[in-house]
C-alpha cells in the first residue's frame, strides 16, 4: 500500500493533476470515440432509450477509470483515491444537469422531457440515490482529514441538496400511491417540484406561501430544472475548492517535511 | 335561478328601470331574461331559440335600448333587438356570417359607431361540421366586421385559424384606439391585432401568454392608471397530494409541445406594462398564476377597498380526458383572490365564493341596487348561481354614460378616472370581458368608507373629456353627454 504522499507537490492546479488520466489517456479517449459512435448508433439506430445507451458508455469508461484510480490508489491513499473518483463522477453528474439544461433551454423540450441522459430511467431515485451518496462521501473524505471552511460549507450544502430530493422522493412515492388508488398506475409523478423553485414547498405552502418568502427572485421563481441546475453547480464547485485546498495543503506539507529532511 | 349549461350570460339594464337584468346563453334549452323585479327577485323569459355560446349586450342599432348579440353553436350571431317594453324581435347582424365563439364590440376604425370583432373555435367547428373547402371562407378564423351603417357590416379577416374562447378589445398602446385580443385554446398561440390606418397588423405586445387562454379581462390592480391584462389557464391551485395525482394523467396525456419563441406558458397570465410601454407577465410574483382549470376570471372591487379584486370560476368535465375521476369531473373550488393593496392577490375562501359548479360564464354587477358588486356564474349542467355580496365593505359610486344621438349611446370605450381623498381609480366602458360573459355598461368604483369624491373624468371615445364634481357616495350618476 502507498504511503498517501508519492505524488504530492506544491502544485497551482493539484486538482487537474489529480483528475487527468495519465497513463489511461489513450483508452479514455478511444473508448469515448467508440462510445460516442455506438451511443449515437443506438439511440438513433436502434432506438435504445438515452439512458441505456448511455449507462453503456459510462460502462466502458469505467475500465480505464478503474485503472487510474488502483494507480491513484498506489500513489496516492485512500484519501485522494476517494476524491478522484468522487470529483469524476459528480463532474459526469454535472454533465447530467448540463444536458437537462441544454434540452428544455436550447432545444425548448417539455420539462418532462428534459430529463437529462440517465435520469429518464427515474429522474427522482437516480438523483435521490446520488445526493445521499455524495453526502456519505464527502462525510468520509472529511473523518479521512479533508477538512476545511470549504468542505464543511460542502457538507452543509450536499445535506440541504439531499433534504430537498428526500421531500421530492416523499411526494413522488406518496403520488404514485394515489395515482395507483385512482386507476392510473402508469401515469409518471417524477419532476414534481421540491422545497425550493417555482411551486415548490416554500412557495405554495400555507406557512410561507404568502409570506416574503414564497416569492423570492430566484430561490421560489425558478422552475426545478433551474433550480437544480444550480444546486449542482454549487456542490460541484465546494466539491472542487474543497478538494483543491485539502490537496494544496497536504502538498506544501510533504514539501515542509522534505526541507526538514 | 335557473338551470343552464355553461354558457356565457350578460348583465345590463335591458328595461331602463334601474336594475340591473340578466341575461342566460344555452346550449341546450332556450335561452334566458332574468328581468329583475327588485329584492332579488327575477322574472323568466325564454327566448325562441338556445343553441347559444356567449353574450353581448350592446346598442346594435344606436336608439338607446340594449340589445342583446349571442354567439352561436355553429351559427353566425343573432341579434336580439330591445324593442321596449320587454319585447325583443330576432334578427340577423347583416354582413356577419362567422361561426363565432366569442365576440365583443367597440368603435375599432374610430367612426364612432360600434364595430364587432368576433372569432371561431375552429377545433370544434370542424368537429362539428366537417371540414370542408369552404370552411376557411365561411367559418373559421377571426375577424373584424366593421359597421357601415344602415345596419350593414362588412368584415375584415384576421386570421385563418382561431380556438378563440376569449375576445378582448383594449387600448394596449394607449394610441386611443382598440386592439384586438384573441384568446386561443390549446397549442395556437394568443394572437394581438392592432389598426393601422385602413389595415390591421399583427402585434406581438407579450412575451408571455397563456397556453390554454379560457378568458381575458383588463383592470388597474394598481391604481397606476394603467391597465394590466389578466387571462385564465389551467394550473391546480392547491399542491396536495390528491389534487396533484388528479391533475398528474391529464398533464401526460396532453402534452404542451413547445417551439422555439413559445411565448405560452401552462399558467394565469397577468400582463403588467412597465414605463417603457413593454408588457411583463407577473401573474406568478402577484399569485394570481393559478386557480384550477379555470374559465371566467374578472376584476372587481368585491370588498370596496379602492382595489379591484379577482374572481375566477373553474372546473371540467369531460369523460375522455377524467375517466379516472369519479363522474368523470374535474370538481373544484371557484376562487376568490382579494388584491393586499399593492397589486398583489391573496385566496381568500372567507367569502363564500367557494361554489363547485364547474361555473363557466360569470359576470359582476350591483344586482340588488346597494351599490356593491354581486355575481353571476353560468355553470355546467348544474344551476346557475347568484352570490349576493354581503361582505359590507367600504363604499361605492356606479357611473352610467348616456351619448344620445350618437351611434354609441353607452359610450363603449370611454374611461373614467374617479379621484378620491383615498387616491384615483380607473375603468373602462367595455361590452365583455371573461369567457362569453357581457358586461354591464354601468361602471362600479369602490373606495374606503370615508373617503371624499373629489371629481370623475371621463374620456369619451371620441376623445372629449368631461369632468363631474359634487360626487355622493353610494349613488348611482348618469352623466348624458
Amino acid at each position: 500500500m502507498a504511503n498517501g504522499s508519492g505524488a504530492a507537490r506544491l502544485s497551482r492546479y493539484p486538482l487537474l493533476e489529480l483528475l487527468h488520466p495519465r497513463e489511461q489517456t489513450r483508452a479514455v479517449v478511444l473508448l469515448l470515440a467508440l462510445g460516442l459512435t455506438g451511443w449515437g448508433a443506438l439511440v438513433w439506430a436502434a432506438r435504445m432509450p438515452v439512458w441505456g445507451a448511455t449507462s453503456i458508455l459510462v460502462g466502458l469508461l469505467l475500465v480505464p477509470g478503474v485503472r487510474k484510480w488502483r494507480a491513484d490508489l498506489r500513489r496516492e491513499g485512500l484519501t485522494v483515491m476517494v476524491l478522484s473518483v468522487i470529483l469524476t463522477m459528480q463532474g459526469f453528474h454535472s454533465l447530467e444537469h448540463l444536458a437537462q439544461w441544454i434540452q428544455y433551454h436550447i432545444f425548448h423540450w417539455q420539462p418532462q422531457r428534459s430529463s437529462g441522459l440517465i435520469s429518464a430511467a427515474n429522474a427522482e431515485w437516480v438523483h435521490f440515490v446520488w445526493n445521499w451518496g455524495v453526502v456519505f462521501v464527502v462525510a468520509l473524505l472529511m473523518f479521512r482529514g479533508i477538512r476545511s471552511p470549504w468542505a464543511w460549507a460542502l457538507l452543509a450544502w450536499t445535506l440541504a441538496h439531499s433534504a430537498e430530493h428526500t421531500y421530492m422522493m416523499v411526494r413522488y412515492l406518496q403520488v404514485k400511491q394515489e395515482l395507483g388508488l385512482l386507476g392510473e398506475p402508469s401515469v409518471s409523478a417524477q419532476g414534481l417540484p421540491g422545497i425550493l423553485g417555482r411551486d415548490g414547498w416554500l412557495a405554495t405552502s400555507m406557512l410561507t406561501g404568502d409570506s416574503w418568502c414564497g416569492r423570492l427572485p430566484g430561490l421560489t421563481t425558478t422552475m426545478r430544472l433551474d433550480v437544480h441546475f444550480w444546486w449542482n453547480t454549487g456542490e460541484t464547485l465546494l466539491l472542487a475548492a474543497a478538494g483543491h485546498a485539502y490537496l494544496r495543503r497536504r502538498a506544501a506539507t510533504f514539501s515542509q517535511r522534505q526541507d526538514w529532511m | 335561478m335557473f338551470e343552464s349549461n355553461g354558457a356565457g350570460l350578460g348583465i345590463d339594464d335591458l328595461d331602463g328601470d334601474g336594475d340591473q337584468d340578466i341575461v342566460l346563453a344555452n346550449l341546450a334549452e332556450p335561452n334566458s331574461i332574468l328581468w329583475n323585479e327588485g329584492g332579488l327577485r327575477f322574472r323568466k323569459q325564454s327566448l325562441s331559440h338556445g343553441d347559444s355560446r356567449g353574450v353581448n349586450i350592446v346598442d346594435v342599432d344606436g336608439d338607446g335600448r340594449q340589445d342583446i348579440v349571442f354567439t352561436r353553436h355553429v351559427l353566425p350571431p343573432s341579434l336580439w333587438r330591445n324593442l321596449e317594453d320587454g319585447r325583443f324581435s330576432e334578427d340577423v347582424l347583416p354582413g356577419v356570417e362567422g361561426k363565432l365563439y366569442s365576440s365583443n364590440w367597440a368603435d375599432l376604425d374610430g367612426d364612432g359607431d360600434l364595430d364587432l370583432a368576433g372569432a371561431a373555435y375552429d377545433t370544434a367547428l370542424e368537429e362539428d361540421l366537417g371540414y370542408n373547402f369552404m370552411f376557411t371562407r365561411s367559418g373559421g378564423g377571426a375577424y373584424a366586421y366593421e359597421n357601415l351603417g344602415g345596419g350593414q357590416f362588412g368584415y375584415d379577416r384576421l386570421s385563418d385559424r382561431a380556438d378563440a374562447l376569449a375576445l378582448l378589445l383594449h387600448d394596449l398602446d394607449s394610441d386611443g384606439r382598440p386592439e384586438v385580443l384573441i384568446g386561443n385554446d390549446f397549442d395556437l398561440p394568443d394572437q394581438t391585432w392592432r389598426r393601422e390606418g385602413e389595415r390591421w397588423v399583427q402585434a406581438q405586445p407579450f412575451s408571455k401568454t397563456s397556453h390554454s387562454t379560457m378568458s381575458l379581462d383588463a383592470g388597474d390592480v394598481d391604481n397606476d392608471g394603467v391597465m394590466e391584462i389578466f387571462s385564465t389557464d389551467m394550473k391546480p391551485y392547491n399542491h396536495d397530494v390528491r389534487t396533484v395525482a388528479q391533475w398528474r394523467p391529464l398533464m401526460t396525456r396532453t402534452p404542451h409541445e413547445t417551439f422555439r419563441g413559445d411565448p405560452q406558458i401552462m399558467e394565469n397570465v397577468l400582463q403588467v406594462r412597465d414605463r417603457s410601454g413593454r408588457y411583463r407577465n407577473e401573474a406568478y410574483e402577484r399569485r394570481a398564476d393559478a386557480t384550477g382549470w379555470s374559465w371566467s376570471g374578472k376584476f372587481g372591487d368585491l370588498d370596496q377597498d379602492g382595489h379591484l379584486d379577482l374572481y375566477v370560476v373553474n372546473g371540467m368535465l369531460a369523460a375522455d380526458l377524467f375517466d379516472y375521476l369519479p363522474g368523470k369531473e374535474l370538481v373544484e373550488q371557484n376562487q376568490a383572490l382579494r388584491n393586499d393593496g399593492k397589486g398583489g392577490f391573496r385566496r381568500v375562501s372567507e367569502w363564500g365564493l367557494g361554489s363547485h359548479a364547474s361555473g363557466r360564464g360569470m359576470s359582476m354587477a350591483d344586482l340588488d341596487s346597494d351599490g356593491d358588486l354581486d355575481i353571476v356564474v353560468n355553470n355546467l349542467h348544474k344551476p346557475a348561481e347568484l352570490f349576493e355580496n354581503r361582505l359590507c365593505g367600504g363604499s361605492s359610486l356606479q357611473v352610467a354614460l348616456r351619448w344620445p344621438g350618437s351611434e354609441n349611446t353607452h359610450a363603449i370605450g370611454a374611461r373614467l378616472a374617479l379621484h378620491t381623498s383615498d387616491g384615483s381609480f380607473y375603468r373602462d366602458v367595455r361590452v365583455a370581458s371573461g369567457y362569453l360573459s357581457g358586461d354591464p355598461s354601468r361602471i362600479h368604483f369602490g373606495f374606503p368608507q370615508g373617503a371624499t369624491l373629489e371629481r370623475l373624468e371621463i374620456v369619451w371615445p371620441d376623445g372629449k373629456s368631461s369632468r363631474v364634481e359634487n360626487l355622493r357616495a353610494q349613488t348611482l350618476v348618469t352623466v348624458t353627454r
